[in-house]
């Protein structure tokens, strides 16, 4: 039987990345369990922040003698209903767009509500919808505004720096990140695109072809400290690499509920350690892997 | 002599010789030197065949018929295909007819596609034009029930149906280089072949609104329909009472109607409740909110489709949740699936899914996958005697419990039996019981 391009086995060329499954977190260490978690993020200072969507609540994780403890600071803030996306900015600061209101809120590294994320100048008004956001090295916040078709570029106090504008044709972006360089990638879910800003673009434009003898249907993005971006294959259960240029390099995990396995993954996060931290959402836990080169 | 030269030069003539055998095989038969009898081409065949005798005094008949030229199709000894039919019927035909169909056209007729050009065409005589089967529409209309439908109920029927011609007034029966569905032009270019746009009438009709160049389809049925304007069968409220202002500014003479708002907001001044109980909601379809907001999945005007949905369910799902609808196609194509769920086995994703908010992972309606999703069509309590429900506790994962979709996926698995996630019962048991595995 022939088997649909959707689901052939990729071709591996490049350099070959893998994944070692090392731990799964299932808990906030107080027999509380997560639910559905949606968000992720890691800093070396801050440790691992989750979002624990299903609960409406943050989870802060700390590494002591580079292992994780278990016993989570739980962060409930009144004003956050249902955390789908978390970043942490230099200054440990956290910031989390919020599925329900569709903002951003911005909280200290102790979970105190320090006030929503309303950006200030904006030429035409300030009516923004964001799909998704993240923060540059300077901590500039770069919002995915789906209502204006836009990368709205924010001061780390909201005030208006650019916007980058979407391309003329594109199916849906849901997540973007900010490499190193300043460079903003976007992911195209429903054309399972990359399209990519210089710093200096005025607009987004295709870093890669459709890339879709490779996933499903991808909708959270992340970068490594050497630049290769990762692309988290949400009904596809799985991470595909590529390189800076968008060049596929390989693709790990799969579909299941076994430890290493994912199920609807959202986002994910790498540390200065290579470490992988994914919100394995339909799994409603944590999954950390090695990269192994 | 160099033989070198000589086993290419070999090979080539033989190539040459094949290629040219091939080129005249087709029409072998007709070809003199054979020291055939008179009349051997065809009307030889004819006194056996005196059936020939009624079709040959039809108003159209095959010129090659005609000129008594059997051969020119048929072969008079054997054949691997059906009627001594010199090859197939799909290279028969478009040997001769190969400009029926443009190259890189942007529609094909699917049995043109197919080849099948006994569908339409009597290959040897018909009493009707181009050989064709059946006069008038009648002989599209048999394979396409939902236009005979709407043309059978329209109380306004579009002339040029009614008109010499019929369908081939608007469409092209072959493919058309240019345009979707076999259209020989555009909407409106095609329209306006006939509906003039500059007369006061027209404009009057159309609340003075430049529409001259917008798309006449989002509006009218070009078949037909209940309403003297043929609008479609499902008009927008304020398109059917000609309120164009409810969501448009006064229109400018030249530029293109603009909207009072933008997106979602346009819809909410009126849909105010579904809109807020949407945004009210955990999880959000984001389209929702993107620029085109409702108009991702809805027609602003009128659809042939309730609710205004731009196409059945599983088409507009499918325009951009393409993965999931190629897994629900193949799971109705594979046999083993022969208790294929309905809601997958009819692409009505929204039996389970929410399509504008919801609470529930996946957009799911319900929060509870056994007795509220699939519940409600099977009785999960008697379907295994295997433990299931919000108490179990999934061997996997303590933070999972047992339902349906532990072991069952929901919108299909492709080829695997029962939407099960596995391919045997005993990849599936051993997930979780391990002990088990051989």
């Amino acid at each position: 039987m022939l088997v649909p391009a959707l689901f052939s086995p990729p071709i591996v060329f490049g350099k070959a990345i893998q994944f070692r499954h090392r731990l799964s977190i299932y808990s906030d260490g107080r027999n509380g369990g997560l639910k559905h978690p949606e968000g992720i993020a890691c800093g070396d200072s801050a440790g691992l922040v989750v979002a624990d969507s299903g609960n409406g609540r943050l989870l802060r994780y700390v590494f002591e003698k580079n292992a994780l403890n278990p016993a989570a600071t739980v962060f409930e803030v009144p004003q956050l209903v249902y955390p789908v996306k978390i970043e942490i900015s230099a200054k440990g600061d956290m910031y989390v767009l919020d599925g329900r209101q569709r903002r951003i809120i911005r909280l200290g590294s102790d979970g105190s509500f320090r006030g929503y994320l309303e950006p200030q100048g904006v030429p035409g008004g300030n009516r923004h919808v964001p799909r998704s956001f993240s923060l540059g090295a300077d901590d500039k916040i770069y919002i995915l505004d789906i209502l204006s078709e836009r990368v709205l570029v924010l001061n780390p106090d909201g005030g208006y720096v650019k916007q980058v504008d979407f391309p003329e044709k594109f199916g849906f972006f849901s997540d973007l990140t900010v490499d190193d360089r300043g460079n903003i990638l976007i992911v195209d879910s429903i054309d399972n695109m990359l399209f990519s800003a210089r710093d200096t673009a005025a607009r987004v434009s295709p870093l890669t072809s459709a890339l879709k003898q490779y996933m499903r249907y991808p909708a959270g993005i992340t970068t490594d400290a050497r630049g290769r971006i990762y692309l988290v294959d949400r009904n596809g259960g799985q991470v595909v690499i590529l390189g800076q240029d968008g060049s596929y390099l390989s693709r790990q995990s799969t579909f299941g509920w076994k430890e290493g396995h994912l199920n609807f993954p959202a986002q994910a996060c790498i540390n200065e350690q290579n470490e992988v931290f994914i919100a394995d959402t339909l799994n409603s836990r944590v999954q950390i892997f090695q990269i192994i080169e | 002599m160099n033989t070198s030269n000589l086993i290419p030069r070999l090979l080539m003539t033989i190539a040459a010789a094949l290629v040219g055998l091939s080129l005249v095989a087709v029409r072998a038969w007709s070809q003199d030197g054979l020291r055939l009898k008179p009349g051997a081409k065809g009307e030889l065949c004819l006194k056996c065949h005196a059936d020939f005798d009624k079709i040959l005094k039809k108003s159209s008949v095959h010129p090659l018929l005609k000129k008594g030229d059997c051969s020119g199709c048929h072969t008079p000894h054997t054949s691997d295909h059906a009627g001594l039919l010199a090859t197939g019927i799909t290279k028969l035909c478009s040997s001769c007819h190969q400009a029926v169909v443009p190259e890189k056209p942007k529609s094909a007729h699917q049995i043109v596609y197919q080849g099948n050009c006994k569908k339409c065409h009597d290959s040897h005589a018909s009493d009707n034009p181009f050989l064709l089967a059946k006069a008038g529409n009648a002989l599209c209309l048999e394979c396409h029930p939902d236009i005979s439908e709407i043309v059978q109920k329209a109380a306004f029927k579009h002339d040029p149906l009614r008109k010499e011609n019929g369908c081939l007034n608007c469409h092209a029966p072959h493919a058309s280089p240019e345009q979707r569905f076999l259209l020989k032009d555009a909407p409106p270019a095609l329209c306006k072949n006939c509906h003039k746009t500059g007369e006061p009438d027209f404009a009057r009709k159309h609340m003075n609104f430049p529409v001259s160049e917008s798309s006449c389809t989002s509006c009218h049925d070009p078949h037909g329909s209940a309403s003297r304007s043929i609008l479609l069968a499902n008009t927008h409220t304020s398109v059917r009472d000609g309120k164009c202002m409810d969501c448009h500014l006064a229109p400018e003479p030249q530029a293109p109607p603009r909207t009072k708002r933008q997106g979602i907001e346009l819809c909410r001044e009126c849909h105010q409740k579904m809109v807020d109980e949407a945004m009210g909601k955990n999880r959000l379809h984001w389209p929702l909110a993107a620029r085109r907001g409702c108009l991702s999945c809805h027609a602003p005007h009128g659809a042939k489709k309730e609710k205004l949905l731009s196409g059945p369910i599983a088409a507009v799902c499918g325009e951009c949740h393409a993965d999931t609808l190629k897994l629900q196609q193949w799971s109705i194509r594979n046999p083993k699936n022969e208790d294929l769920c309905e809601p997958v086995k009819t692409g009505n994703c929204i039996v389970c899914h929410a399509p504008h908010a919801s609470d529930n992972v996946l957009l799911f309606s319900q929060p509870s996958i056994n007795s509220g999703l699939c519940g409600r069509c099977h009785n999960w309590n008697t379907h295994s005697t295997h433990p299931l429900g919000d108490k179990v506790i999934d061997q996997r994962n303590p933070n999972l419990t047992l339902d349906c979709l532990s072991c069952h996926k929901s919108c299909g698995t492709g080829n695997k039996p029962s939407m099960l996630h596995y391919a045997t019962t005993y990849e599936l048991c051993v997930q979780c019981h391990t002990e088990r595995t051989r």
